[in-house]
């Protein structure tokens, strides 16, 4: 049980704070409050491929740096804590699957990710489906139909993970978002994170893996959304400590009622509890082990602590919570979208409930 | 970062759990089950702790000089969360809070006095802070002990609460030595580690909820010599700080909880509903052991986190173990309350009652949950910390 944080994990970290906290102010993120303009700053983006950090978990074959999944959680965590304009999410994710599953024929847009040249993204949801591990988008003869919701910078994206079924079969494969068989119908999501509802009519698509690949993938991704909001969260609980502590009612900081102490102090407890099981899973993730059950704990406690703590820093700012002039509102739009995203906490427990009726008794063997 | 034990930690863990499976006999539950018993102090629970002392467990963490096993904090903790597992009141405040505390603070007479005893499993230390007007305020205790000039202290006064106190042979008394006005509530306060035969101690029962007796314990002109104060005079509210740091982790450890999920898991595994359905199979049994199960992974991991942080830097991280503190106790009662759902009516019936559930364990254990909310530290000064050293914000008022 070595909880110690590397040199190298901590030089990671203080990069990605850096480039990610010089470029992301309150100020910066307020231009993507409109449909306007899309919410991606191509400027921030070129910084990250420049620091190589895109490529902070594709092989040094590649041109990534070599590093593993927990790495790059740690960078996840920090554009979470300042809710980066990036789609670093989809693309890192979606990379590492290729690079597990994909083959020599791959290995231009691992280049180009790792460059900054190419976003990738994922579809997952499904309308009207609550199992994420069983699509209904179908695979036959290499042509995949059906439709997915909310699949995130479509419009971007050089390449698109699929998550879908063939002759019965869950399995991942690649397709190609500009062909003309997949239209895309632009979302307006509650974060204004660029997303879309994608149909598919026959369009090509290339198998990369089997069940065991997609469980691969998944677990990442899930766990990968948790790690940004532990960064997210624990942002959240700094702004109510310090905004507590200043804000004076009564002539005296509202932070030295013990009722408004205690509230911040389980949020705390819920940040503490969530960065835990969330650096549980990576470990087990990361050592290849079998993460099932860990990731179900960390993606309910992420819906959990994320929505407490969500309410809780609104509740305690009061008026200033809302006010779109101020940075707190912006996480509350995050901490709900990955409290649904990818399970919720309900679906991940009814995950977890059949695995312990499956005989899954025991917390440490 | 890696989340995983050692090899020889893995082996360790089997070992522990071997060992006190054996040691738990049926007429050694037979003695714990009986109401106010459960924290031991009968004939067989006294020979347990011999037995223990005699193969080195009680050492485990303790340095090779005072014949300890010298293993760290994450073994440390891997024994307390066995040991609560299989159920055994073993008295870590003695071996775990209190002797190590001694270690500390103490002079050499006390320490080649006591410290044997403690690691053969011979005798045992009840706590005496509270005090009727004394709790959470610790420091407000009144209990007086005046010094004479043949170097005794005469002790007066009353301490609550003071559990085990009916088979411990020492009390480790918390008591006013110096002048409150000049010095301080906290700066006029010494430790003493005085044996319970010592004339002028007498104790009364005090019968709780959970079936645990605790004591009412009167002091009245008990004369003490001065090689018994513990650390310096009126400097006793360090050695209170340091014990009470260690109580913590071992006061909510994921052992008694995840023994109990596992027993509740096997009982809906192997019971069948009138529709030859079994219970394990029901969506909100299901829904009920995943809810304990996602609290419990966090207990886990966050006990661990401790022990992990004794072991690197030699303390807790405040703002963490108050944490700890808090959810463990806090979610075990809310967990339990939906394992005993799952088990149905007949969790309500007592330990010697016919026609209980898994012997009737989940209706004593209801009942001694409610103390670990507010004992060691009650769970508002533990939010207060962490909203002090965690969160940086200011004091809460106090009147
Ligand atoms: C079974 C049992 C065994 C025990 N064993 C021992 C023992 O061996 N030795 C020993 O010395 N003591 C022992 N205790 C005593 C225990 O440590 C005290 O009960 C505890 O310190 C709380 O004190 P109190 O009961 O006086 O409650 P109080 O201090 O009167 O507290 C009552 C309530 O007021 C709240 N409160 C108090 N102060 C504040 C504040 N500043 N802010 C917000 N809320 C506050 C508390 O959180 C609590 O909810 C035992 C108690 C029990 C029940």
């Amino acid at each position: 049980m070595d909880f110690t944080i590397t040199d190298e994990e901590r030089d990671i970290t203080t990069l990605a704070s850096q480039i990610l906290t010089d470029n992301v102010s309150p100020q910066d993120l307020h231009q993507y409050d409109s449909r306007d303009i899309t919410r991606f700053d191509a400027a921030l983006w070129g910084q990250l491929a420049e620091s190589g950090l895109l490529g902070i978990a594709i092989s040094e074959d590649h041109g990534g740096m070599g590093f593993g999944f927990g790495h790059l959680c740690l960078l996840i965590e920090e554009c979470g804590r300042v809710l980066a304009p990036v789609p670093v999410v989809p693309t890192c994710l979606s990379a590492l699957a290729i690079q597990q599953f994909g083959g020599a024929a791959d290995s231009a847009v691992l280049a180009d990710v790792v460059s900054g040249k190419a976003v990738l993204s994922a579809a997952i949801h499904e309308d009207c489906n609550d199992d994420i591990y069983a699509p209904t988008c179908e695979v036959a003869a290499g042509r995949l139909t059906g439709a997915k919701h909310g699949v995130p910078y479509f419009e971007q994206a050089q390449s698109l993970l699929v998550v879908a079924v063939e002759g019965g079969e869950t399995g991942l494969y690649l397709a190609d978002p500009a062909h003309e068989s997949a239209q895309g119908t632009a979302l307006w999501t509650t974060t204004m994170e660029p997303q879309s509802y994608v149909t598919f009519a026959g369009t090509p698509a290339r198998k990369l893996g089997d069940a065991a690949a997609v469980t691969w993938f998944l677990e990442r991704y899930i766990t990968a959304l948790c790690a940004y909001q532990v960064g997210a969260c624990e942002k959240m609980l700094r702004l109510t400590a310090e905004y507590t502590t200043e804000r004076q009612q009564f002539g005296v900081p509202i932070a030295s009622f013990q009722a408004v102490g205690h509230r911040a102090a389980n949020c705390y407890i819920d940040a503490t509890c969530l960065r835990l099981v969330v650096q549980q899973a990576v470990s087990k993730l990361d050592a290849g082990e079998d993460a099932a059950t860990a990731v179900n704990v960390a993606k309910s406690w992420c819906g959990d602590a994320s929505h407490r703590i969500s309410t809780s820093t609104q509740h305690l700012h009061g008026g200033m919570g809302v006010d779109r002039d101020y940075s707190l509102w912006r996480y509350a739009l995050w901490a709900k979208q990955n409290e649904l995203q990818l399970g919720s906490t309900t679906y991940h427990l009814r995950q977890l409930g059949d695995a312990i009726a499956a005989g899954d008794f025991d917390i440490d063997l | 970062m890696k989340l995983a034990f050692t090899q020889e930690q893995e082996q360790l863990r089997r070992d522990i759990r071997a060992y006190m499976q054996e040691l738990m006999t049926d007429e050694l539950r037979a003695e714990l089950h009986q109401d106010f018993k459960g924290e031991g102090g009968g004939p067989l629970w006294k020979e347990c702790m011999r037995k223990l002392g005699r193969d080195g467990w009680i050492g485990l963490g303790w340095p090779k000089e005072y014949g300890g096993m010298e293993k760290g904090p994450m073994e440390q903790y891997i024994f307390f969360a066995e040991v609560a597992k299989a159920g055994f009141p073993f008295p870590f405040l003695t071996s775990e809070s209190v002797g190590p505390a001694l270690a500390s603070f103490g002079d050499e007479d006390l320490k080649n006095e006591v410290i044997p005893k403690i690691l053969s499993g011979a005798t045992n230390i009840c706590i005496g802070y509270s005090e009727p007007g004394a709790g959470t305020d610790l420091a407000s205790l009144k209990t007086r002990a005046v010094k004479g000039d043949d170097g005794y202290y005469t002790i007066n006064g009353q301490k609550m609460w003071t559990s085990l106190a009916e088979f411990a042979d020492y009390i480790w008394l918390a008591a006013r030595t110096g002048d409150e006005e000049k010095l301080g509530k906290h700066g006029s306060i010494s430790m003493f580690l005085i044996p319970m035969d010592t004339p002028g101690i007498s104790i009364t029962p005090v019968y709780t909820l959970g079936s645990v007796r605790t004591n009412a314990t009167y002091l009245q002109d008990v004369r003490v010599h001065e090689s018994r104060l513990v650390g310096a005079e009126n400097a006793g509210w360090k050695v209170i700080m340091s014990q009470l740091n260690r109580e913590r982790l071992a006061l909510v450890s994921h052992g008694p909880s995840t023994a109990f999920l596992r027993k509740v898991c096997e009982y809906a595994a192997d019971t069948t509903l009138p529709n030859g359905e079994r219970l394990l199979d029901q969506d909100w049994v299901k829904m009920n052991l995943a809810k304990a199960r996602q609290g419990f992974e966090a207990i886990r991991m966050i006990c661990y986190k401790q022990a992990y942080e004794i072991a690197k830097t030699g303390n807790l991280d405040m703002a963490e173990a108050s944490s700890a503190k808090i959810f463990g106790s806090e979610f075990l009662v809310e967990a339990t309350r939906g394992l005993m759902e799952v088990l149905g009516y007949a969790s309500t019936m007592h330990m010697g009652s016919q026609h209980n559930v898994l012997g009737g364990e989940m209706e004593r254990m209801y009942r001694t949950l409610s103390i670990l909310t507010f004992g060691g530290g009650t769970n508002e000064i533990q939010r207060d910390i962490i909203s002090i050293f965690g969160l940086s914000m200011p004091r809460p008022m106090r009147a």
